[in-house]
């Protein structure tokens, strides 16, 4: 009980000392003119919004389409990577491993640059949900794979002997219980597609960074539209992450998928011991 | 290898391994700056009390949770001559972009270890006589490290990775030299090239975090 009280008393200390440091920095920026005011003003603006918020909606479709259609393809690559064997197994795993080995950014730009030379001409955003769908499918399989993984055999060998086929096996008994297991890695997942549609912007495309940057070339003022940019970013990566941290918790600890390093390295997505 | 190492790529070979080899300075220099960030923020974060402890956290937070691209792009104009005059280098800012980017993911990882270790061990290590110092080195690391290997080995991974997005600010590395290439010759075979020089560096790091996770003993 002591120890509840206390920490309920600390934590609004640390946070408003936290703020009082950040508005002193602010007052401290604009009073030795590191921060103009001036290059403050457009974001005042309602016109700014409207132009940043187109960018925004973009930014959301591209990931929310990259979400879904990477569930599509990965789960069903999972379950193959978790219950496949022979050389069918390792192909699917070297596809599963080989596109996690490779940079996102790579991936985007072969993927735009190099469908076009084939002659199959995609707009930036196009390449955009095709790289980041490919990307986070087999990032998303490893998850479903760890997913599965945690169950254990048992039940698989109790609903086959039961007389269920593989498919329904995975649909009624093993999916529901993984997924459930696996909703905090997909969330953290959705952190970093949502970090990554950003990149659409270096294929040329116009998404909120890009947006951000047609503004500053028209206001010059660099730094604080990328300090907005980055505002906007976390205040919907942030709540993201704080679903995937109560996800977590609401986990028996011998039951979850830890994911551990950044959210898309999942090569320890294992469950704990 | 012939499929490789064709003309456009023979032309321009010293400028490739330029760019493998800034890649892996971005690498290997800013997971050095990670890990020193890591130890210091995990820290602060386990033993920082009420004022430095919320301040890792918000540390942590916003750069887990903000764009690298964003980020890197923010560093390298605050760092430019024509502000603070740091730098104008793309390396350097890449170097301390990736190194603070990282850093707050390591930060975790470590702190994770930290705290899985029993605190009443440090209690039974210090009644048996063993000094603060001591109880941490001997008891506490040994077994903290055990949890914090493979997770540190696919943050590095990660970051090799996140060296590609340091070419937007025009560093000369894989993917930018892959570009030039583009330029120069009209070839693909620059980005095809540096697909391969990317693995060089990501499939042997995952192969380590998988055989360390097996010696460590995850279950997998």
């Amino acid at each position: 009980m002591t120890a509840i009280s206390v920490a309920r008393r600390r934590l609004p200390v640390g946070r408003l000392v936290l703020v009082a440091i950040a508005v002193g920095l602010v007052l401290a920026g604009f009073a030795t003119g590191a921060l103009p005011a001036n290059r403050w003003e457009p974001f005042l603006l309602a016109s700014t919004w409207t132009f940043l918020g187109r960018g925004l909606i973009v930014t959301l479709l591209i990931g929310g389409t990259s979400l879904v259609a990477s569930l599509v393809i990965g789960i069903p690559l999972g379950i193959a990577r978790a219950s496949l064997t022979g050389p069918v197994a390792l192909v699917v795993r070297g596809w599963v491993e080989l596109v996690r080995a490779t940079p996102i950014l790579a991936i985007l730009i072969v993927i735009f640059l190099g469908l076009s030379r084939l002659g199959l001409d995609l707009e930036a955003v196009q390449a955009a949900i095709v790289g980041l769908t490919l990307y986070n499918s087999a990032v998303l399989a490893e998850v479903v794979r760890a997913g599965i993984r945690s169950i254990s055999r048992g039940e698989v060998e109790a609903a086959r002997s039961l007389g269920l086929t593989f498919a329904q096996t995975m649909r009624l008994v093993i999916l529901p219980q993984a997924l459930a297991r696996m909703a905090p890695a997909i969330v953290s997942q959705l952190i970093t597609l949502i970090k990554d549609t950003s990149l659409l912007f270096i294929l040329g495309g116009q998404e909120l960074v890009g947006f951000g940057r047609s503004f500053f070339n028209f206001y010059g003022n660099l730094l604080e539209t990328y300090i907005v940019l980055g505002a906007i970013f976390f205040a919907i990566c942030y709540p993201l992450s704080r679903v995937a941290r109560r996800l977590e918790a609401g986990q028996p600890a011998g039951e979850r998928i830890v994911v551990s390093g950044e959210a898309d390295q999942l090569a320890t997505a294992t469950s704990a011991r | 290898m012939d499929i490789l190492f064709t003309q456009p790529l023979l032309g321009n070979s010293e400028l490739f391994f330029e760019g493998y080899r800034n890649t892996l300075i971005l690498a290997v220099g800013a997971l050095l700056g990670a890990s020193a960030i890591g130890i210091v923020g995990a820290s602060l974060k386990v033993w920082g009390g009420t004022l430095l402890s919320p301040l890792a956290g918000a540390y942590v937070e916003f750069f887990r949770n903000t764009p690298l691209l964003v980020q890197l792009s923010f560093f390298a104009v605050l760092l430019a001559p024509a502000n603070l005059g740091i730098t104008g280098s793309p390396i350097v800012v890449g170097l301390i972009g990736l190194s603070i980017y990282t850093g707050a993911y390591v930060t975790e990882v470590i702190r994770a270890g930290i705290l899985s270790v029993d605190p009443r061990q440090i209690e039974t290590a210090r009644s048996l006589g063993l000094s603060q110092v001591q109880a941490l080195r001997l008891v506490v690391l040994p077994q903290a490290i055990r949890t914090v290997i493979p997770p540190l080995g696919n943050l590095a991974i990660a970051l090799v990775k996140n060296t590609a997005i340091v070419s937007a600010i025009a560093a000369t590395e894989l993917l930018k030299v892959a570009g030039i290439i583009e330029t120069r010759t009209a070839s693909f075979d620059g980005y095809l090239a540096a697909l391969v020089a990317y693995w060089t560096l990501t499939i042997p790091l995952a192969i380590f975090v998988d055989v360390s996770e097996r010696r460590l003993g995850y279950s997998r």
